[in-house]
């Protein structure tokens, strides 16, 4: 498989969509193994944080919650191919 | 012992025959949130839910698992809604049926402080001041922990 078209899926809701304006994009994971040496949750928000001020912003304040494949997990968590990454605020249901 | 994640309003009273008919118990809790008129500052009119489905799902069956195994539940219920609601229309329904009512009253209680914070749902409040989304509760955090310190049990 070329790795080129290895990808995962990116996410995101609520005050950081609107901020964003994206709800949904595929990432090449080779994109982020060329920036980094650990393919990590900390890898990917530091390359998307690339895309812009607002970007930058939005993914490195403090209180972002990260789930990969629908659990929430800490920035050293590894991502491989097909997996499901969503950011967003702290939850507010109920 | 199922999930609805449903953007119709929830009908309490045949949910309540539902939890209770599928498994007759000798304790049965039950808890509805309606929408509030007001927040800290503002009054509100009408509500907003954004939700993850795959994940919102994925959140609250656990959760009603890891309740039932920790109470002791022979059935249990956890409704959720999403999308446009107006002020006091139905949000949640949690329904919990268990041998006496500790443990029934507990599991609701379980359920909603962890729905909280864990299950992905974000409330935008509409209201004469404008629009905003609702920001996270440290007091909600703080009920949450109780549950995991053992303070709550």
């Amino acid at each position: 498989m070329a790795s080129g078209n290895v990808s995962i899926t990116i996410k995101l809701f609520s005050a950081l969509r609107e901020a964003l304006g994206e709800s949904e994009f595929e990432l090449a994971l080779s994109d982020v193994s060329e920036a980094s040496a650990q393919v990590d949750v900390a890898a990917i928000k530091k390359l998307l944080s690339q895309r812009g001020a607002d970007w930058k912003e939005a993914l490195n304040q403090p209180n972002l919650v990260h789930a990969l494949n629908h659990k929430v997990v800490f920035t050293d968590a590894l991502v491989s191919e097909g997996d499901e990454l969503a950011f967003f605020p702290p939850m507010t249901g109920g | 012992m199922s999930v609805s994640l449903q953007s119709e309003a929830i009908d309490v009273a045949a949910e309540y025959a539902q939890l209770v008919g599928d498994s007759p118990g000798a304790a049965v809790a039950t808890f509805t949130g309606y929408v509030r008129d007001h927040s800290e500052q503002h009054a509100v009119t009408e509500l907003e839910l954004e939700h993850y489905p795959e994940m919102a799902r994925k959140v609250l069956e656990d959760l009603g698992r890891s309740a039932a195994a920790r109470f002791g539940l022979s059935n249990w219920r956890i409704v959720h809604r999403f999308g446009r609601l107006a002020v006091l229309e139905t949000i949640v329904w949690v329904g919990a049926v268990a041998d006496h009512r500790g443990e029934a009253i507990s599991a609701c209680e379980l359920i909603m402080d962890t729905l909280k914070t864990d299950a992905p749902f974000w409330k935008r409040e509409q209201g004469p001041a404008g629009e905003q989304w609702v920001a996270s509760r440290e007091s909600d955090a703080e009920r949450r922990a109780r549950w995991q310190s053992g303070e709550a049990q």
